[in-house]
């Protein structure tokens, strides 16, 4: 996985801005152009459609989503906030916490005060985008983990093959199955599941004799 | 600084109809808490133009009152950028106008080993991080940073370290009698090992100016590198002008410097911006500016109604014995204002830790 990067650069980048009262947002869409950004304006409750979520990219696009839309165009069953494809601002106009919990469930990673003022906006861009990318670095990572925890129980099922079969105790059988695995450069609980399928083996050095494919009718 | 503006005002003290621009002077020493306190004493008696500020950290103390009360601060001093606030004029350099030029001179000339010196704030801060960017986009490297408190006169480890690592030159943002400090004691630690220092270890800064060449003193205000949109030597009809009539105007100096031009531009904007509103009220002036260019004593300048900041023309200047500077660069015209370095600045922040190594 590549190491999370900050951005402090949004030339380029296109801010979707979803409000249907833009007098509280001229210093935004003002400033949003000084920092290089192109901005769009969307307003649901007039019919606009809102930006077509599965073509938005989180390394271009960043929502500014007014906490004031009733109803929210894009209300989310996650009360704690499921990130959308790219990072949300909130714009926050009243502060109930009704409508502060909206914009949370959208993902929003920053927010701006209405009227907007410019001098904030570069913040609370830096902050919103950056957080959103931290945040999904995070839950990419912890999906890696839940897949590789997953897979251990293979890395037990190997170890158990190799003390078996192989004539070795547990600790010299899951050195040898970590150091196989940095040679073909796989994860140790992708190579286990293949050496459990069947797909890999363990030299005869190694292992004291147990031949190639031994692995997998030792199952 | 103050001198510029006084000289401005007294050139342009005439409005229209009789109207006069009476300049009221506060001097708030450097202390943080009384620039708020002068600037709300002056906004409550009626008056809406604040020339002034010399570090970002006044500036930023009193830009919430200016956008409070919908004044205008005039603010005539190159910084370090990010910041574009619609009640502030900037009329000095942002940082791709003196730090970005100074980073190709340098790394063109003198290599890219580079040691940066500093004040603990965040001129020095930023300065530094842009700096570092610069090394790292061209297969440079910054040897080390290192920060003093402002007022920091002793010096001598750092220079030793300097001597032991020789870097290609060295990046200074140390202010005031700190670097004028800085600038004898490593002038004489080379001296004193044999070492020419202008020529093997120059000393870069964007902040150096003539009046600080003479506090360094003689012996060691030559050789230095400084990026500025202005030098008292430029060679300009309304140069000579600026400079003859300051002289006139203040026979005991401090010099002509790049502070006192901006702020000389300053007014001579907000004079002019004023006379086409026909009104002090911000909004007016700031329409008004909008179409508004000077022939300054540095060349034309004009205010980027995008970002309330000037085009100006980036030089680099080589300090000689007598407390000036001779200009080595100059850009062919003037460099439009990129506070956020929106152009230029890579992506992503810079990462100074090593990323050979990865857990599997």
């Amino acid at each position: 996985m590549p190491p999370l990067r900050l951005v402090q650069n949004f030339r380029g980048f296109r801010a979707h801005l979803a409000t249907s009262d833009l007098r509280q947002v001229e210093n935004l869409e003002a400033s949003l152009a000084r920092l290089g950004l192109t901005v769009a304006h969307v307003d649901p409750l007039q019919g606009d459609r809102t930006p077509d979520m599965a073509s938005l990219r989180h390394d271009r696009d960043v929502l500014f989503i007014d906490g004031d839309l009733e109803p929210q165009p894009w209300a989310a069953p996650d009360p704690i906030g499921t990130l959308l494809q790219a990072p949300v601002i909130g714009l926050v106009g009243v502060e109930a916490p009704s409508r502060l919990k909206a914009l949370l469930s959208v993902g929003a990673t920053a927010f701006l005060r209405k009227p907007v003022h410019g001098s904030t906006v570069y913040s609370a861009l830096f902050m919103g985008v950056n957080e959103f990318l931290r945040r999904r670095h995070l839950e990419i990572r912890l999906q890696e983990h839940e897949r590789r925890r997953w897979g251990r129980r293979f890395v037990i099922r190997a170890v158990m093959i190799l003390t078996r079969d192989g004539a070795m105790d547990e600790d010299r059988a899951y050195e040898t199955l970590r150091r196989e695995s940095m040679k073909q450069r796989l994860s140790l609980e992708d190579y286990c599941e293949r050496f459990v399928g069947g797909g890999a083996s363990i030299p005869s050095a190694e292992t004291g004799g147990l031949p190639p494919g031994r692995a997998a009718q030792s199952k | 600084m103050l001198n510029g503006a006084l000289l401005a005002f007294e050139e342009s003290a005439e409005l229209w109809d009789g109207y006069r621009i009476e300049p009221v002077v506060a001097d708030p020493q450097g202390d943080n808490r009384l620039y708020a306190e002068y600037v709300n004493g002056f906004l409550d008696e009626g008056i809406r133009h604040v020339v002034g500020c010399y570090t970002s950290s006044s500036r930023k103390e009193v830009i919430p009152h200016f956008e409070k009360r919908d004044a205008l601060l005039w603010y005539p001093s190159h910084y370090e950028g990010f910041e574009s606030s619609s009640n502030v004029v900037y009329t000095g350099a942002a940082p791709n106008q003196h730090i970005l030029p100074l980073i190709d001179y340098c790394f063109s000339r003198f290599g890219k080993r580079v040691f940066c010196v500093g004040s603990n704030y965040i001129w020095a801060w930023e300065n530094n991080r842009i700096m570092r960017e610069g090394a790292l986009g061209c297969g440079g490297a910054v040897l080390a940073e290192r920060y003093y408190p402002v007022g920091e006169t002793d010096f001598a480890k750092v220079i030793d370290e300097i001597l032991i690592s020789r870097p290609d030159f060295v990046f200074n943002t140390v202010i005031g009698t700190s670097a004028y400090t800085f600038f004898r004691e490593f002038r004489a630690a080379c001296k004193a090992r044999g070492i020419r220092q202008p020529a093997e270890i120059p000393v870069a800064s964007c902040s150096l100016s003539e009046p600080e060449l003479r506090e360094i003193g003689e012996g060691a205000l030559d050789g230095h590198i400084s990026s500025s949109v202005y030098f008292s030597t430029i060679k300009t009809a309304q140069n000579a002008q600026f400079i003859a009539r300051y002289a006139d105007a203040f026979p005991d100096g401090p010099a002509a410097s790049a502070d006192a031009e901006a702020s000389y531009v300053a007014v001579k904007l907000l004079v002019m911006a004023l006379a086409r509103a026909g009104s002090d009220a911000s909004d007016a002036v700031k329409a008004a500016l909008a179409g508004c260019g000077i022939d300054a004593p540095q060349g034309h300048v004009r205010i980027d109604p995008e970002n309330w900041h000037a085009w100006l023309t980036p030089r680099i200047g080589l300090s000689n014995a007598r407390g000036e500077f001779d200009v080595v660069f100059e850009a062919t015209e003037t460099v439009a204002p990129d506070p956020y370095l929106v152009n230029t600045a890579p992506r992503y922040a810079s990462d100074s830790k090593p990323r050979n190594l990865r857990v599997v």
